[in-house]
């Protein structure tokens, strides 16, 4: 379900191909992006920006995929909508991921840190 | 769970029934039929066809193309019309190869033909299929009914499940030491992934919380019960006050986060703990990961307490916060699930925070029974009757008058 493209920076930009993040595709969510770090992505981008929704499933699934990079490189996340952002707030998430407002301020920034 | 054991397949010695207004004819295809070891039942026309096969669960029928009274082809209709719970498979026998017959034949629901003075051998070939259709048949039904039954089962099963988790919430309509209590919960699937509760701690202390395990459904509403059954008055008691007796929720929120983030699989759950005192209307509160509660004053006048908090069982070492509110005599309390917040109409807008907030100020006209149905009703209203993605619980509670209740001092 996951649109992923890989850049020779070695940056991976990893889309959720469905608007609803949920607990119907939460779980194939996870074991997809699951797969592409354990095939080595360690600069991971999970854009959400054509994602109207995440619910509780969906949070513990994007957890669950940070908890795996831990520290063995860099997950961030890009091009939350008021919603998402909202929901970020309020289980303190906004304190747990880097959040940038879309790919390209994500991806320039991390390189910058390189 | 035992499983079923299937019906014995039908074997050939199974009743067809021969429909033929020639005697001579049909006394030869019931003695072929008995010589390959069917059971064979005569029927001199149609309708006496029709009677015998409701009478007798014949699977086969082998029917002449013209009889008096009712044909083939219209006994064939007559057939397929009754519905019977076993299929009936019907040969037709015509006189020669017409095909506008045998189109119309088959649109009637006829399964296969042979021709007048066919042989032994081909007549068996064609009983042969049929024996093969009615087994396959056969087996499909019994799986079904294997599948019916067990669903039956798992839904008993949910069904005495919720009752159970039911019978955990408290039912609050009612007065507890001073405080109007009233709530709704709306589960989305039979069991439900929250769980709250409502109880005095001591003369003067009230305990509050609300639950909302990630997820939804059995795997949720396991660990909803285990803390139903872990959140009693003792537990606030012992976990939700500092040393020198002062609410602290904080800790009673820490120590449900060391006990819950054992657990290597994604779950975890929000929740929101409170302890009011009576007398004074002093509130302290813990907001972990769940909506704001939002206080509404005798004018109306609501505001979302408390900026966020991490959920419970996700991160080891999250630490919590103490929040403090004043609530006035008169006013009100309003704790409700993401659910509602999260709701999405038809045209997938979500109801909002604003929206249950707008409900909320509505409580001194309103009244604080009527606060969580009047959340339930908008909610039903905005999805057009769709019932909830997601466990919903309302809970809300009015701080009363003191004149009010004999409990005060």
């Amino acid at each position: 379900m996951i649109h992923t493209t890989t850049f020779d920076n070695g940056f991976t930009i990893i889309r959720p191909g469905a608007a609803r993040l949920t607990a119907a595709n939460a779980k194939t969510f996870k074991d997809e992006v699951t797969d592409i770090i354990n095939g080595g992505a360690n600069r991971v981008v999970i854009d959400f920006k054509n994602v109207s929704f995440l619910d509780s499933s969906g949070l513990g699934a994007l957890v669950g995929v940070l908890k795996k990079v831990g520290h063995r490189g860099e997950l961030v996340v890009s091009g939350l909508n008021s919603d998402v952002q909202q929901m970020f707030r309020i289980c303190r998430m906004d304190r747990v991921f880097t959040v940038y407002k879309d790919v390209e301020t994500a991806t320039q920034s991390m390189a910058e840190f390189q | 769970m035992t499983a079923l054991p299937l019906l014995q397949t039908p074997s050939p010695g199974l009743k067809i029934i021969v429909a033929e207004d020639s005697d001579l004819q049909r006394l030869y295809l019931c003695s072929l039929i008995t010589g390959l070891g069917f059971q064979a039942i005569e029927a001199k026309d149609g309708a006496t066809a029709l009677d015998l096969l409701a009478r007798t669960g014949a699977e086969i029928v082998i029917s002449d193309l013209d009889m008096p009274h009712l044909d083939g082809v219209a006994l064939t209709r007559k057939i397929r019309a009754l519905e019977l719970d076993q299929y009936v498979h019907v040969i037709m026998v015509t006189g020669a190869d017409d095909v506008a017959m045998r189109d119309k034949a088959l649109r009637a629901g006829v399964d296969d033909f042979i021709s007048k003075g066919s042989s032994t051998a081909l007549l068996k070939a064609r009983l042969q299929t049929a024996v093969r259709l009615i087994n396959h048949a056969g087996e499909l039904a019994d799986r079904t009914r294997i599948i019916k039954a067990t669903n039956d089962r798992i839904q008993q099963d949910l069904r005495a499940a919720a009752a159970a988790q039911r019978a955990l919430l408290p039912d609050l309509h009612d007065d507890i030491m001073g405080f109007r209590v009233a709530s709704a919960f709306v589960p989305s699937a039979i069991v439900s992934g929250d769980m709250f509760g409502c109880f005095a701690l001591n003369d003067r202390k009230l305990g509050l919380y609300a639950v909302d395990v990630s997820g939804h459904g059995v795997h949720a509403s396991l660990l909803s019960v285990a803390i139903g059954y872990l959140i009693t008055p003792d537990y606030f008691r012992t976990h939700a006050f500092d040393a020198q007796g002062e609410p602290d929720l904080a800790r009673m929120v820490t120590a449900l986060n060391d006990r819950f983030s054992a657990s290597e699989n994604d779950a975890y759950f929000t929740m929101i703990c409170c302890v009011i005192d009576r007398v004074t209307g002093r509130l302290d509160f813990c907001q972990a990961g769940y909506p704001a509660a939002v206080y509404v004053d005798q004018a109306g006048c609501a505001v979302p307490l408390g900026d966020g908090g991490f959920p419970v069982g996700m991160f080891r070492s999250a630490t919590y916060e103490n929040n403090v509110h004043q609530i006035k005599t008169g006013a009100a309390l309003v704790i409700c699930s993401d659910a509602a917040a999260e709701a999405e109409n038809p045209a997938q807008e979500i109801f909002g925070t604003a929206r249950v907030r707008d409900i909320a100020r509505t409580f001194p006209e309103r009244g604080v029974d009527d606060i969580p149905h009047a959340i339930v009703r908008a909610l039903n209203v905005w999805r057009n009757g769709e019932p909830l993605e997601d466990d919903l619980t309302v809970v809300a509670l009015e701080r009363k008058n003191t004149h009010d209740t004999h409990h005060n001092i």
